[in-house]
């Protein structure tokens, strides 16, 4: 089966790379004063201070990161693996809106929202998807 | 949908892997569809029952009440 459009095997790696390298960047932003514009209460930064166009660089890299590991193919991309990545999306985005639309019901800081709504779909898509992957790879250890 | 796969392969004297390898799948799914944990396409039903040499029919059931 041809693995259309997912990126080749090694995008996972960069994609992982991406992830840890916006931890420290993030880090170091903060403890020198680049405020994430959601936080800020005041809430009167303006379009590409500084800020923002740190929140916008982090913020991209860690969405990349998690797009490319979500998206790239496996070792063998066969039907099974297309079949497992359309169900875990499928709940990927059953989950997302559940939690959707739990905080809109239960808050109104539409800004977080924003972002939950930015990661949850990623994360947990990867994250059943590889938990499935884990189980099937096990279960034929232990046929071995 | 029941498989005789993991009979016909003792026949033929394969392993998994090399049944895998021949019709272009990964291990855990030829795994997974002699546990009868995944249905194949039909593509790749001909594709394993081409290896045995016999029909789709021969290395494929359907079970009562399907």
């Amino acid at each position: 089966m041809k693995p259309h459009l997912l990126f080749p095997y090694w995008c996972r790696y960069l994609g992982w790379g991406l992830v840890i390298a916006h931890i420290p960047i993030s880090m170091i932003g903060r403890m020198n004063g680049m405020i994430n514009p959601l936080d800020n209460s005041a809430g009167n930064t303006g379009l590409f201070t500084g800020e923002h166009l740190f929140f916008i660089g982090t913020t991209l890299l860690m969405a990349l990161g998690l797009f490319f590991v979500a998206f790239a193919s496996e070792k063998i991309e066969d039907e099974q693996i297309w079949h497992v990545r359309l169900d875990s999306l499928r709940w990927a985005i059953y989950v997302n809106y559940l939690v959707l639309i739990i905080s809109l019901i239960f808050a109104n800081d539409t800004a977080h929202i924003l972002e939950l709504n930015l990661w949850v779909p990623l994360i947990f898509f990867i994250i059943r998807f590889r938990w499935v992957i884990f189980r099937l790879t096990r279960t034929l250890s232990r046929e071995k | 949908m029941k498989n005789n796969i993991r009979i016909e392969r003792a026949v033929k004297n394969i392993t998994q892997a090399e049944l895998a390898e021949q019709v272009g799948v990964s291990r855990q799914t030829i795994n997974s569809i002699e546990s009868n944990k995944y249905v194949p396409s039909t593509v790749l039903a001909l594709k394993i029952a081409r290896v045995f040499g016999k029909p789709v029919e021969g290395i494929f059931l359907l079970e009562d009440g399907e």
